[in-house]
């Protein structure tokens, strides 16, 4: 069990930081852009895609024994397209307002590449549990740089932060910011200052 | 030959379980999504009536309001929702759809009038594909609650509502414009006044029929 938990831990590190599926590996990157001028749409966008990831992660890991290896990419799109439609009915019925404004990005989660990529690069080949924490932590951590990029955004595009104004009364919002080019500037910023601090092994 | 066969069998029976699931929760939600949708509109008609529900109402209670106060009747391919008087003997406005091109794509609102028509009670956006922040403020309470009052005359040059800057108001028709989002307010100026010159039209001609339906 020790061991378990010391493997999901490296697993999360990963994740969270050295194969940072936005900062290092550049995935998910459209609906970065889209969904992250406030933070309450942005942090219900990242709870779904940590939940499809994870979900679709221990699925393929449960059938990847019997998975025929030829049509195993059909398999992993039809996992993925199942478990965000389950979120998107279950956000219509319960979050109205949320799912009106995140509109297609919620289907739109299908063709993430994050999660396609935790399928076939991590759970086809790995037990179920470590598959799940795969997939939770890719979402974490995606889920964590956008809702950087949401909280820059919304500060200075709208001066509040999850919808409780933050700035003074007299604060003058920068329109650029709440449009779509914005995520393009902070996200390029926020790339920058990472792979300064990339792990110094990468650099030899 | 055989593994080609299992291949298909596979894919047949794990799309076979997912749909079959999704079906079952789609069925379990309809209701739910349905009301929530009815809810919704209920409130909008209500505002824009000038009969808003308390803050922090249920959609329970918006529904009895709803029922209370409000009745739908549609005639000639329009839909009207009569607001009555707290006596339910007179009708204390008139609500009906405004829509038309945004900058983005369609924006659906509602707008609510006095019974002579000659005041707006209310206007709100509720569908629309407006840049957030710019556009898309459309739907705030300050911009919507700018209507709210203004007669409905329309200025020498037969438009209703002339968005400027704001601050810059000097006619009675002047409402203030969103910063950044001249094209979305472009085209609402536009579209509100066609629905409310041909809905007041309407309106006029069909009044006495309306209030002699049973209310």
């Amino acid at each position: 069990m020790a061991n378990q938990s010391q493997d999901s831990m490296a697993i999360l590190g990963k994740a969270l930081w050295e194969e940072n599926p936005v900062f290092r590996q550049i995935l998910g990157i459209c609906s970065a852009l889209a969904v992250t001028n406030l933070m309450v749409n942005t942090a219900i966008m990242g709870l779904s895609l940590i939940f499809v990831t994870a979900m679709s992660g221990a699925t393929v890991s449960a059938l990847r024994k019997i998975t025929p290896a030829r049509i195993r990419m059909m398999v992993q799109v039809l996992i993925i397209s199942f478990y965000v439609i389950v979120v998107d009915i279950v956000l219509k019925a319960h979050l109205p307002d949320i799912s009106r404004a995140l509109g297609p990005y919620v289907g739109l989660i299908i063709t993430n590449c994050i999660i396609m990529g935790r399928c076939e690069g991590y759970a086809r080949s790995n037990p179920v549990w470590p598959s799940l924490v795969d997939g939770a932590a890719n979402g974490l951590g995606y889920a964590l740089v956008l809702l950087g990029v949401a909280f820059i955004r919304e500060v200075l595009g709208f001066g509040s932060v999850f919808g409780f104004t933050v700035m003074p009364a007299g604060f003058t919002r920068w329109t650029i910011m709440v449009m779509a080019p914005a995520a393009f500037f902070v996200l390029g910023t926020f790339l920058w200052v990472a792979n300064t601090f990339a792990p110094a092994k990468e650099k030899k | 030959m055989k593994k080609r066969l299992f291949s298909i069998a596979f894919m047949f029976v794990i799309t076979l379980v997912c749909t079959g699931i999704l079906m079952g929760l789609s069925r379990m939600s309809a209701e739910r999504i349905e009301l929530a949708r009815q809810a919704r509109m209920q409130r909008l008609v209500l505002s824009v009536l000038d009969m808003p529900p308390a803050a922090g109402a249920t959609d329970r209670d918006v529904s009895r309001r709803y029922d209370e106060s409000v009745r739908k009747t549609e005639k000639d391919g329009r839909t009207i929702y009569l607001g009555l008087s707290p006596d339910r003997k007179s009708i204390a406005g008139y609500a009906f759809e405004v829509s038309g091109p945004g900058f983005w794509g369609p924006i659906h609102g509602m707008m609510g009038v006095s019974p002579d028509l000659g005041r707006v009670l209310g206007v709100a956006f509720y569908d629309h594909q407006e840049t957030p922040g710019l556009g898309g403020r459309i739907d705030e309470p300050w911009f919507r609650r700018q209507f709210a009052g203004k007669l409905l005359a329309p200025g020498a040059d037969g438009v209703f509502f002339h968005f400027v800057a704001p601050g810059m108001h000097e006619r009675p028709t002047d409402v203030d414009a969103i910063t950044g989002a001249t094209e979305t307010t472009r085209r609402l100026s536009r579209f509100l006044n066609t629905d409310i010159t041909d809905t007041l039209q309407w309106l006029k001609t069909n009044k006495e029929a309306l209030a002699a339906a049973p209310l």
